[in-house]
């Protein structure tokens, strides 16, 4: 399990990350989610001992990541900015990261082959397209075969294929009780694979939980109503399992509903309604709404 | 410890620049025995040192050891060697021994290409040759050096993280600020890791290296020693930085 504890960082007079605290299950995908510049980097090089905290703690199984006993075979690491010796070849980018995380040579070969650069391997890195180079970043952090997975925005780069490969590789590797932790900028990468999301904006955590819980669910319909008998009618849907709640304004909202059985039920109450409209809220709406602060 | 050293010896492998500046260190260290062995007529007293410390990879090795390290900022495989290797002062320290080995190969390379180019032309012209034992204790003593100029590198390396900087600076420091100490203050100078140091540590008298004649070098003993202060000092520095310094 990955916990961040009250994780703090400061660049001179910038709050980069400010009180931060979260868990990442084992046999979940959870999404690291903000806007560009919200301290997501930050956090995951502070979990991995890149970057020194301010204050506060972030553990692996109960541990500092330089704490790890074996920290490469524990922990697969991709970061957004995945580095590599232009002039090697990526079989011997490989065969270095093997050596000095010790692991056997012959997961070589497995990597290559589960990333799909088996044919590529023995050309030099400054002939990879970007999604190649990213490809070959998920390769070196499958290498230790590890039970923790943290990608730093993997999707960058890759094509439509390459972004479905990684949405199947990372629910593999969580139904195989592996924990995954995996930011993006763009909701729309991951909304398909997390089960659970974390959402920054401006170093601060917003919201945390299931991707339900958090943003609602896109394909939920939702439903806002007026009625001459709100009372009534929100007791009538209720009574067929119906959330329904009251917002700001006054009027009334429920979710996953249609609104055809709103008007059904008003119209078996005999209730007036004054207003019905099908409510559009989107992932990206709710995740705007999370992550926008105003100036 | 191993592991990373395997690592390192594998980066070091598997670029061209290593390969590159071997081969301009063996062309430069052979065309000079070609040149002294040819055009010279060295005696049997100065044999040894006129035409077989032709060694031109002392230079090179530190260039290495510095191109090597920044080159670690510069492709950001810092970060995935950190994330190998967690503990900094530990990888640091690998990457010291990997050059000090690659100085040391590199000075064996140069030895054995001297030896035979050498000897052939000087055999060729009927001249004198040294005695295997004083080549070979010759040869021990180069390859020591630069050895410990590939660990000096390395520290080195690590106070600077901007490549061109730390090799301008390097050559800069080793071509001209060195130098003007030798003849300005050569109290001072005689210190210098650079030529100072390494030519007193390989047992060759000043000015057969270059260096003014008037040039007090120190024993070859104190040498070695006044070396590897600079390398402790070089490492020591490095790693305090890199041990602080935010890998963002």
């Amino acid at each position: 399990m990955i916990a961040i504890e009250s994780l703090s960082k400061r660049f001179g007079k910038v709050n980069a990350v400010t009180d931060l605290s979260f868990e990442v299950h084992p046999g979940r995908v959870t999404g690291f989610l903000g806007p560009n510049g919200a301290g997501k980097t930050t956090t995951l090089r502070m979990l991995l001992g890149l970057i020194h905290a301010s204050a506060g703690t972030a553990t692996i199984d109960g541990r500092r990541y330089e704490q790890l006993e074996h920290p490469s075979g524990q922990v697969g690491v991709v970061l957004e900015e995945s580095s590599f010796h232009p002039g090697r070849s990526g079989r011997n980018h490989l065969r270095v990261l093997a050596a000095a995380g010790r692991h056997p040579d012959s997961r070589i070969p497995d990597v290559l082959e589960q990333v799909g650069l088996t044919p590529a391997a023995g050309r030099r890195v400054k002939g990879y397209s970007m999604g190649m180079r990213q490809r070959l970043a998920i390769a070196a952090a499958l290498l230790g075969d590890p039970e923790v997975l943290i990608l730093d925005e993997p999707a960058n780069g890759l094509d439509p294929p390459g972004i479905r490969w990684m949405r199947d590789l990372l629910r593999e590797q969580a139904a195989r009780g592996r924990t995954v932790l995996v930011s993006s900028h763009l909701l729309s990468e991951v909304a398909q694979s997390v089960d659970d999301v974390v959402v920054i904006s401006r170093g601060v955590l917003r919201a945390s939980g299931t991707l339900e819980q958090v943003l609602g669910s896109e394909d939920g319909p939702v439903a806002r109503f007026r009625s001459a008998d709100d009372d009534r009618l929100a007791g009538a849907l209720q009574q067929r399992g119906v959330n329904v709640e009251r917002e700001g304004t006054g009027a009334l909202i429920a979710r996953g509903t249609e609104p055809a059985l709103v008007g059904q039920v008003a119209a078996e109450q005999q209730i007036a309604l004054v207003e019905l409209v099908a409510q559009a809220r989107s992932l990206e709406d709710a995740f705007f709404a999370l992550t926008e602060v105003p100036e | 410890m191993s592991a990373l050293l395997k690592a390192e010896l594998i980066k070091l492998r598997t670029t061209r620049t290593f390969l590159a500046l071997t081969g301009v260190a063996l062309f430069i260290s052979g065309l000079l025995v070609v040149l002294v062995s040819s055009l010279t007529e060295p005696t049997e007293e100065s044999v040894l040192v006129d035409v077989f410390v032709s060694d031109a990879s002392s230079l090179f090795i530190l260039i290495l050891a510095v191109v090597g390290i920044t080159g670690e900022w510069r492709h950001r495989t810092i970060t995935s060697s950190l994330l190998a290797a967690p503990d900094r002062v530990r990888f640091l320290a690998s990457k010291l021994l990997a050059f000090a080995a690659a100085g040391a190969l590199l000075s064996v390379l140069v030895s054995i290409m001297v030896t035979i180019l050498g000897v052939a032309i000087l055999t060729f012209r009927d001249l004198p040759l040294p005695e295997a034992g004083e080549l070979i204790a010759q040869y021990a003593r180069n390859a020591m050096v630069a050895a410990l100029l590939g660990a000096f590198g390395v520290g080195l390396g690590a106070l600077v993280r901007n490549q061109v900087v730390a090799v301008v600076g390097l050559l800069l420091i080793t071509l001209a600020i060195e130098p003007t100490l030798q003849a300005l203050a050569p109290n001072v100078g005689r210190y210098g890791p650079f030529s100072s140091l390494p030519t007193a540590a390989i047992d060759v008298p000043a000015e057969d290296a270059g260096l003014p004649p008037d040039l007090d070098l120190l024993s070859p003993g104190l040498a070695i020693l006044a070396l590897l202060g600079w390398i402790t000092a070089a490492f020591a520095a490095g790693a305090a930085l890199l041990r602080a310094r935010d890998l963002t």
